[in-house]
């Protein structure tokens, strides 16, 4: 099992990566899948993998290589990533270099997956539109602590492999 | 729930602050390892290039912030009381306090912690099972937050089902954040300044500082003080002499 220091090591390489993103980013190396060009994601690196993995509370939602759940913010709206600053250090978000290959794992829809640039630099993985975030408050593989949760300026949902975000809690779609 | 806008934005450190040079600064920049600084008391006061008193160091800054959370505490406790009691327990009360907490502890204060003093920690290999859990009950105090603000959204005095869940969520939120504030005081804190050479000691407190003002304004942190003794007020809890126990008395000869 994953454990926190897993975690955190994963966010602070994440955050490495992003930054070492920016000046890619900056000079224009790709406007990303979801917008139907080749970039990040489109590389020939290391493999950055999106999961459908069923948790007991919820039912199959998405979650990253490692099995933690992803969460999507409702004030991006499909459109951008708006958690920065201190809300990505509570929500991180999940950061994807040029090099990298997205891929979708068993289950998860390949056309869905994109990417959106970070105001913070670099770009962050998105499904169906919506960025892509972990929480801290998951600390071990397979929680969902930030299901449903109101904070940082708005609503935070699982996302279901058909893309839509799990507003209607358990029972939902 | 609000998203506090930018301030006026135009010192750039501010959007280097925010940005992903910022928090790597914090994050990234530690794990290189640092030299522990044990110079004694003196050397744990932020000071500027000409050496004149600065802002507060991180660890006074969280711990003065964790006193905002522990009057907080200390109204929860009350509206408790009130509701044990079978006596009114006004939505108001109950959803201002919480929404200190929403607000300030849980998305700044608590976002401080996760940005700066648990990945610092954590790369150099200290307190992890200490860390997780800190990191678990950040969860579970916001979900009980959520609880409390949905349960005390309206007005008037809480129906009584209401006010037994607002008052369950608010006793577990005691019992679990009188211990998580006083460990991390203890020895979460003292950990993380141990770690930090005077150089990144002050360009943190600045950071912290500028955060703060960043989210809330130069007087954030007054305003919430000011908001939580208004609550103190109306629940008859603010007077500070109250507390003071009888003097004891010697037994008569």
């Amino acid at each position: 099992m994953s454990t926190i220091s897993d975690w955190l090591t994963r966010r602070l390489l994440l955050t490495l990566a992003g930054l070492a993103a920016v000046a890619c980013a900056t000079a224009g190396c790709g406007s990303g899948a979801s917008h139907g060009s080749p970039g990040p994601g489109a590389g020939s690196g290391p493999a950055v993998t999106i999961r459908a993995r069923s948790l007991s509370n919820v039912g199959t939602v998405l979650v990253n290589s490692s099995g933690y759940a992803l969460y999507m913010f409702q004030p991006d709206a499909q459109r951008q990533v708006t958690c920065t600053g201190l809300c990505a250090a509570t929500w991180p978000p999940m950061k994807i270099s040029a090099s990298d290959r997205l891929v979708a794992g068993p289950g998860v829809r390949a056309s869905l997956l994109g990417s959106d640039p970070d105001p913070s630099g670099g770009r962050v993985v998105t499904y169906n539109g919506w960025p892509l975030y972990t929480y801290t408050g998951d600390v071990a593989a397979g929680q969902d602590t930030g299901q449903g949760i109101d904070l940082n300026g708005g609503n935070w949902y699982l996302i279901r492999p058909s893309g839509q975000p799990l507003i209607a809690g358990p029972a939902g779609s | 729930m609000r998203r506090v806008a930018p301030a006026d934005g135009s010192p750039s450190r501010r959007a280097v602050l925010l940005g992903a040079g910022g928090l790597a600064a914090a994050g990234g920049g530690f794990a290189a390892g640092f030299a522990v600084d044990r110079a004694g008391p003196a050397s744990g006061a932020a000071r500027d290039p000409a050496g004149q008193p600065a802002v507060p160091t991180p660890g006074e800054d969280l711990m003065t912030e964790h006193g905002l959370l522990l009057r907080v505490l200390l109204i929860y406790r009350r509206l408790m009381a009130s509701q044990a009691s079978g006596l009114p327990v006004q939505a108001s009360h109950a959803h201002d306090a919480a929404l200190i907490i929403h607000d300030y502890i849980e998305a700044f204060h608590e976002a401080l912690e996760e940005a700066y003093v648990f990945p610092r920690l954590a790369s150099a290999g200290q307190l992890k099972p200490t860390v997780s859990t800190l990191l678990l009950q950040h969860a579970r105090g916001r979900e009980r937050t959520q609880l409390i603000l949905a349960e005390s959204a309206g007005s008037g005095s809480l129906k009584r089902a209401g006010a037994r869940l607002v008052a369950t969520s608010m006793a577990a939120f005691v019992r679990m954040y009188e211990p998580h504030e006083a460990r991390e005081d203890t020895v979460v804190f003292p950990a993380f300044r141990a770690l930090l050479t005077p150089a990144e000691l002050t360009d943190l407190s600045q950071q912290f500082a500028e955060l703060q003002t960043q989210q809330f304004g130069s007087d954030g942190f007054a305003h919430m003080v000011a908001r939580v003794a208004d609550i103190e007020q109306a629940l008859g809890i603010y007077d500070l002499a109250q507390f003071t126990p009888p003097n004891i008395t010697p037994p008569a000869a």
